[in-house]
């Protein structure tokens, strides 16, 4: 393999870059970064975690226990806007920071010093996030939708939220263009297009759809901010405007932002299952056709979040069909990857086992989906925990663990250490057993009629929130080993194999030694391409 | 695109590969030609008004409905 520092002309200066933490503020490495992003979203998880528990103890017995109800909705605000801008995004953008090089065969990233800058902005919103807790009036609390006219009234907490948002959009932006250049112009010589593994195609098309509409959610937030201070009424039906207008806009950016957290998710699995089942992916082109046409359609199906809000039939009855029809892309990669395990010579590692749970569990949350986009059925479980247990469906079950999956994929070429195999396993099982366990009952729940974002409930729902409170501890314990895990694989001594999967066909694993050497691909490798 | 063949592809074959993304299914031998044949700026295009037109025909399915 290509020594580490076999140039040693264009690479004298790697001897002396800054150590400590002097190395991780100035890096331009894409594996620094990669890892920083990796850790920063672990942290934001655990962080969004505990708030998580905070409102299932409050939940645990109905009566109000121990948050006081207008701290009891900044928790519910922000969980969602910790879980999703902080954990499930940045972690997303850490994977496609380590593995998108790798796996085109490029050295770095496009625009290495844009990275650092990515990353270093993240920090700074979860800070104003977090300590939004601790100024005069608390976090915001108008839920992590922040829809006036609550968002336009809350204090203080709100504006660092506008701000927070409007800093890890910027961060978001810089990272989708940084991600589309690399993908687009620094492929290993002969791969083409569609030849790039999957994880690559579905962070492509992601990064467009960040593109397109992140700068959407900075103008709501924006808007809402003038509202606030400077006297405009864009959403102020007093002042003329109208506050159904934010929901337009803020759907625009949001269903699309969700096919954002799903879409990298499907490429990662797309790699795991054909590594493990020993088959090429059954149907690669449907794969990248299917992904495409999920992100256009993702941006005709907004209103499916506003049915209640008032709409003429017409307006219900479009979105009610486009939303639908979603469902058939999606539709087609679960069949393809059913396809690509039929006779397949499977194994069950932990990647493996967390790729066909995210398989199991995301269809279960696609049928809940499908369900609430039929109006007259949404009408009476819109802003119930039915659409809780939606989410949590194709969110934790479904980004959520094509996160695991991909971290134990990946750790040892991390590494160059293999993490413990039945601890894994004991990972996932858990986290299998205790999701369930906390988010089947809320579909009960909400057909039963319990609203969401409430601190308190009548007593007919108390058995069924007592088994989701339970649930909800259980899962939080069991992702402190997977810290236990990640941190054992990181110190352990013992080597891994070069090549731990031996399905494994993408470059990372066939052209680069285990772990990966600080500088990869400084030449670039001769790519042979497989047929699909 | 392709040092051999000049992309050269017809409005027909666009507008297939274009109905072939949204329902998500692409035979391989035909993915290969769209591949080798249609430039990039067809693609989006053709995905524009592919867009517009799934749109137009949902709301005039729904139109005949709601008459
Ligand atoms: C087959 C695909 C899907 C369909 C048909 C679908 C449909 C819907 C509908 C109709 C709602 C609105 C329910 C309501 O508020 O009454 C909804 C909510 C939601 N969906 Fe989906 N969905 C799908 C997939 C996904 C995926 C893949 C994700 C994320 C990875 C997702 C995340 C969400 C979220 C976060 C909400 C709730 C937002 C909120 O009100 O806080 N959905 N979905
Ligand atoms: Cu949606």
């Amino acid at each position: 393999m290509a020594a580490i520092h076999g140039d040693v002309h264009g690479h004298g200066h790697d001897d002396h870059h800054p150590t400590g933490i002097m190395r991780w503020i100035t890096t331009t490495n894409h594996k620094d970064i990669g890892s920083m992003y990796l850790w920063f979203s672990l942290a934001m998880f655990f962080t969004g975690g505990f708030l998580a528990l905070g409102i299932r103890a409050e939940l645990f017995q109905p009566g109000i226990q121990i948050l006081e109800p207008e701290l009891f909705n900044s928790f519910t605000t922000l969980h969602g806007l910790i879980m999703v801008f902080g954990a499930i995004m940045p972690a997303f953008v850490g994977f496609a920071n380590w593995q998108v090089p790798l796996m085109i065969g490029a050295p770095d990233m496009a625009f290495a010093r844009m990275n650092n800058w990515s990353f270093w902005l993240l920090p700074v919103a979860a800070s104003l996030l977090v300590s939004s807790f601790f100024v005069p009036g608390g976090a915001a609390a108008g839920g992590w939708t922040f829809y006036p006219p609550l968002s336009t009234q809350g204090g203080l907490g709100v504006d660092m939220m506008i701000f927070a948002v409007h800093i890890l959009g910027a961060s978001s932006i810089m990272g989708a263009i940084n991600i589309i250049t690399t993908i687009l112009n620094m492929r290993a010589p002969g791969m083409k297009l569609m030849d790039m593994p999957l994880f690559v195609w579905t962070w492509l098309i992601t990064a467009y759809l960040l593109v397109l509409v992140m700068p959407v959610l900075a103008g709501t937030v924006t808007m809402l901010l003038t509202d606030r201070h400077f006297g405009t009424s864009f959403f102020n039906a007093a002042g003329g405007g109208d506050p159904v207008l934010f929901q337009h806009i803020f759907w625009f950016f949001g269903h699309p932002e969700v096919y954002i957290m799903i879409l990298p998710a499907f490429g990662i699995v797309s790699e795991i299952i054909p590594t493990f089942a020993r088959k090429p992916l059954f149907g690669y082109s449907s794969m990248v056709y299917a992904t495409a046409s999920i992100a256009i359609l993702s941006c005709v199906v907004w209103a499916h979040h506003m049915f209640t809000a008032g709409m003429p039939t017409v307006g219900q009855l479009f979105f009610m069909y486009s939303t639908m029809l979603i469902a058939v892309p999606t539709g087609v990669k679960v069949f393809n990857w059913t396809a690509t395990m039929w006779r397949g010579s499977m194994t069950f590692e932990t990647p493996m086992l967390f790729a066909i749970g995210f398989i199991f569990l995301f269809v279960i949350g696609g049928f809940s989906g499908v369900i609430c986009a039929i109006v007259p059925i949404d009408i009476q479980v819109q802003d119930t925990y039915y659409v809780i247990a939606h989410f949590h469906y194709v969110l934790v079950s479904g980004a959520l663990f094509s996160l695991f999956a991909g971290a134990y994929y990946w750790l040892p070429k991390w590494t160059g250490h293999m993490y413990d195999e039945t601890l894994g396993k004991w990972h996932f099982w858990l986290s299998m057993i205790f999701f369930n366990l906390t988010f089947f009952v809320q579909h009960f729940l909400g057909l039963a009629g319990m609203p969401r974002r409430i601190p308190d409930y009548a007593l007919q729902f108390a058995d069924f929130n007592m088994i989701s409170s339970i649930g909800a501890f259980g899962f939080g314990m069991s992702q402190l080993l997977f810290v236990y895990i990640v941190i054992k694989c990181v110190r352990s001594k013992e080597a891994a194999p070069e090549k731990p999967w031996d399905g494994a066909t993408t470059l990372e694993w066939t052209h680069l030694p285990t772990p990966a050497p600080y500088h990869s691909f400084e030449k670039p490798p001769v790519f042979k391409p497989v047929s699909h | 695109m392709d040092e051999h063949n000049k992309p050269n592809a017809s409005m027909l074959q666009v507008a297939k590969a274009v109905l072939a993304a949204f329902i998500g299914i692409r035979k391989k031998d035909d993915l290969e030609n769209d591949a080798a044949n249609i430039k990039p700026s067809q693609v989006i295009i053709g995905g524009l008004i592919g867009g517009a037109i799934f749109v137009v025909t949902i709301l005039f399915v729904v139109k005949i409905i709601v008459n």
